[in-house]
């Protein structure tokens, strides 16, 4: 069995891709996907500090951040499908409107 | 008596007036208009002869005090609003009622020329004026009075400026607002420091330090001064005559001009004990009495010659209320509201039939009208003060009070001003009804009925009020100094005044009045109204402009220079705006690197090894 460290050690290695994603990739797709790997880095921590306890209370709340996740990826792909249409590019810094 | 009556004497004017001011139809149609406010008039005359009737029973007792809450502020409230009928308001009432009614019957026939549209909005005003005055009368405290006071003003305003398409009668609208206005800024400031002082409008003058007492009355009377038209504020009176007559006989000479009157009487509580205002009432309507009545003798207008003589007779009012002579004052206010409006109805029936105001192109009117001859001629020395004339009794009652309190200048100047009063009313009868005829108008004649009645009216008042009205204005008033001595003091008036219409007669058929022309004219030119003039322009205005350079450069400069600074700043900040979505993500990775290397090493500092 696995210990606690294992978890901690694999959330911090997404969280390092995810972020390193996030401040490399030109691409509004990529952008996303790092975020989302972030977001779960987070929620490995919740589930496994839940399970070292010995309580269900950071696997709820791991659930809700999956379903709270869901929501803001549907935001976010809304929003890129309009940057696709109205720039015919996902490249993020073709959008420099609201600057 | 319930509150029925009061409530009709108020409710049925405004009735009228909110009637007329919805229905544009029915105002535009003329004489139903009119016939609509005349009827609301009487109804509200016949109220208000029943409470004083009822009041006469009285005494000086309150009969009737109705009161509602004012702006409530929690367990207080500002002010209250009613009325309250009592020894002093009661005979009110039915002076503004009746003069109105008759100065309503009388329009009908003077303003038969005008359109229906003009003559709809003549009686909504006057309505208006009924209401607001009737409601100045009933208050039962100066707030009230004061809301009415500007009510009256405002109708003022408008009547003055009736015929607003002749440009002096609208410059003349905007002075009388403007005059009466400035000095009412004296009456608010003194009813904020009662108000301030007592915590309330009221005229009782319990727990006031009377240097406050003084000073909270003597505002109060510069706001008489410029309603009731004492010197020198009394330059928007000759100009207002510039109005329909029989709003002359009702605003200018009867009712509105008294008010100021009225106000002192209604607050006797407070100004009785205030020395100081007290003196100085006395020397306002004094000087105001005489200087006036020689101007009054210097007009050849017979509108502009009655105005003056108007401020003239407030200023017997005033005087004796200076003179501590509550009753004298209030009884020559009620006299004079009946002879004057008779007065200024006989000029307006006399303009009427020659279609000129000059005196000295009327003429021989005495055969051609002998109706108004002898209305006008009652009037006339009811005015001149000749015995048993209404006039007679009451300015005998001015000087008594005079001489009762040893105010000996005063006293010469009043009867100065009997002399010269008489000498005016002399010459203008002379002129008008004696002589021959030089009217523009070759043949006139006797105005229609409506105009006839009420005059005759008011004559019978001028006739019988002194004597039949001053016992119970007595006992109404509670008071018992204003007792009717006809001393020598009084043979010596008479004396006075018959001499003063000798020389009046003399004045007129002498040919002086040509000689008196260039004076009168001066008068009117009125040096006054240029010192106002250039007392606003030189001062008011000149500190107007420092005050507005000051508000531009230095308040609004201090504004607008914080304005830039931060315009500047911003376009600085606004260079951290790439639009680069990598350049803000890694801003936020350095910053949260920042925070959690700051949060250890902070820790490690005051808390211990990590």
């Amino acid at each position: 069995m696995a210990g606690l460290e294992m978890w901690l050690y694999l959330s911090a290695l997404l969280f390092a891709i995810g972020l390193y994603g996030v401040i490399t990739r030109r691409s509004a797709v990529a952008l996303l996907l790092s975020i989302e790997l972030m977001v779960n880095a987070v929620n490995i921590n919740f589930a496994a500090f839940g399970w070292s306890r010995g309580d269900y209370t950071g696997q709820m709340i791991a659930l809700f951040a999956v379903a709270l996740t869901v929501a803001e990826v549907a935001v976010g792909l809304a929003i890129l499908i309009q940057l696709s249409r109205t720039h015919k590019s996902t490249e993020l810094n073709v959008a420099t409107e609201l600057k | 008596m319930g509150t029925e009556m009061p409530f009709l004497v108020l409710a049925l004017p405004t009735l009228a007036f909110i009637i007329l001011a919805l229905v544009p139809q029915l105002r535009r149609s003329g004489k139903p208009a009119a016939y609509l406010v005349i009827i609301s008039s009487a109804a509200s005359l016949w109220a208000a002869v029943k409470l004083l009737v009822n009041q006469l029973s009285l005494g000086d007792e309150v009969q009737s005090e109705f009161l509602i809450r004012w702006l409530p502020n929690g367990g207080d409230s500002l002010t209250d609003v009613g009325w309250l009928i009592d020894g002093t308001s009661a005979p009110m009432l039915v002076v503004v009622g009746l003069v109105a009614l008759c100065v309503q019957v009388y329009s009908l026939g003077y303003l038969d020329e005008e359109s229906p549209e003009g003559l709809g909005r003549y009686f909504t005003w006057h309505a208006l004026f009924v209401f607001s005055m009737q409601s100045l009368v009933l208050a039962p405290n100066l707030l009230q009075l004061f809301m009415g006071w500007e009510l009256v003003g405002l109708c003022s305003y408008l009547l003055i400026g009736f015929w607003w398409q002749k440009p002096e009668a609208a410059r003349a609208s905007v002075k009388a607002f403007w005059v009466t206005k400035a000095a009412d800024g004296g009456l608010l400031l003194g009813l904020i420091i009662l108000m301030g002082a007592t915590g309330g409008t009221g005229w009782n003058p319990e727990g006031i330090s009377s240097g406050t007492l003084n000073a909270i009355t003597l505002l109060l009377f510069v706001g008489v001064m410029g309603k009731s038209a004492q010197m020198p504020l009394h330059i928007w009176l000759p100009d207002a005559m510039q109005g329909p007559t029989p709003v002359s006989a009702l605003l200018h000479a009867a009712t509105m001009v008294a008010a100021g009157v009225f106000l002192i009487v209604r607050g006797w509580p407070l100004f009785e004990v205030s020395s100081l205002t007290l003196s100085v009432m006395l020397w306002v309507g004094c000087i105001t009495a005489f200087c006036a009545a020689v101007f009054a003798l210097l007009q050849d207008d017979v509108k502009k010659m009655l105005a003056f003589s108007t401020c003239s007779q407030l200023g017997y009012m005033i005087a004796a209320l200076g003179a501590g002579g509550m009753a004298a004052g209030y009884f020559h206010l009620t006299t004079h509201a009946f002879f004057k409006a008779l007065l200024f109805l006989g000029a307006g029936s006399l303009i009427h039939a020659v279609g000129t105001n000059s005196m000295s192109k009327m003429g021989g009117l005495a055969k051609k009208m002998p109706f108004t001859f002898v209305l006008f001629t009652m009037g006339s020395l009811a005015l001149a003060g000749i015995f048993p004339f209404a006039g007679f009794y009451s300015k005998d009652l001015v000087l008594e009070t005079l001489e009762h309190g040893h105010h000996t200048i005063p006293l010469v100047l009043a009867m100065g001003g009997v002399v010269v009063t008489a000498t005016y009313v002399g010459k203008s009868l002379t002129l008008i009804f004696f002589g021959s005829n030089n009217s523009p108008d070759a043949h006139p004649h006797e105005g229609p009925i409506t105009m006839l009645v009420p005059m005759a009216l008011l004559g019978s008042l001028t006739l019988g009020a002194g004597f039949l009205l001053l016992k119970p204005f007595q006992s109404l008033l509670g008071n018992d100094d204003a007792v009717f001595h006809f001393t020598t003091l009084g043979y010596i008036g008479l004396g006075l005044a018959v001499l003063g219409l000798a020389v009046g007669n003399w004045v007129a058929k002498g040919g002086s009045v040509k000689a008196l022309k260039p004076m009168g004219d001066f008068i009117l030119s009125s040096p006054l109204d240029r010192l106002y003039v250039t007392i606003w322009r030189r001062v008011l205005l000149a500190g107007g402009k420092g005050m507005a350079w000051v508000d531009r450069y230095l308040v609004d400069g201090a504004m607008n220079a914080l304005g830039w600074l931060f315009v500047i700043l911003g376009n600085k900040a606004k260079t951290i705006q790439t639009s680069r979505v990598d350049n803000y993500a890694t801003t936020v990775v350095a910053g949260a690197a920042a925070i959690c290397l700051s949060s250890i090493v902070l820790w490690t500092l005051f808390v211990g090894a990590v």
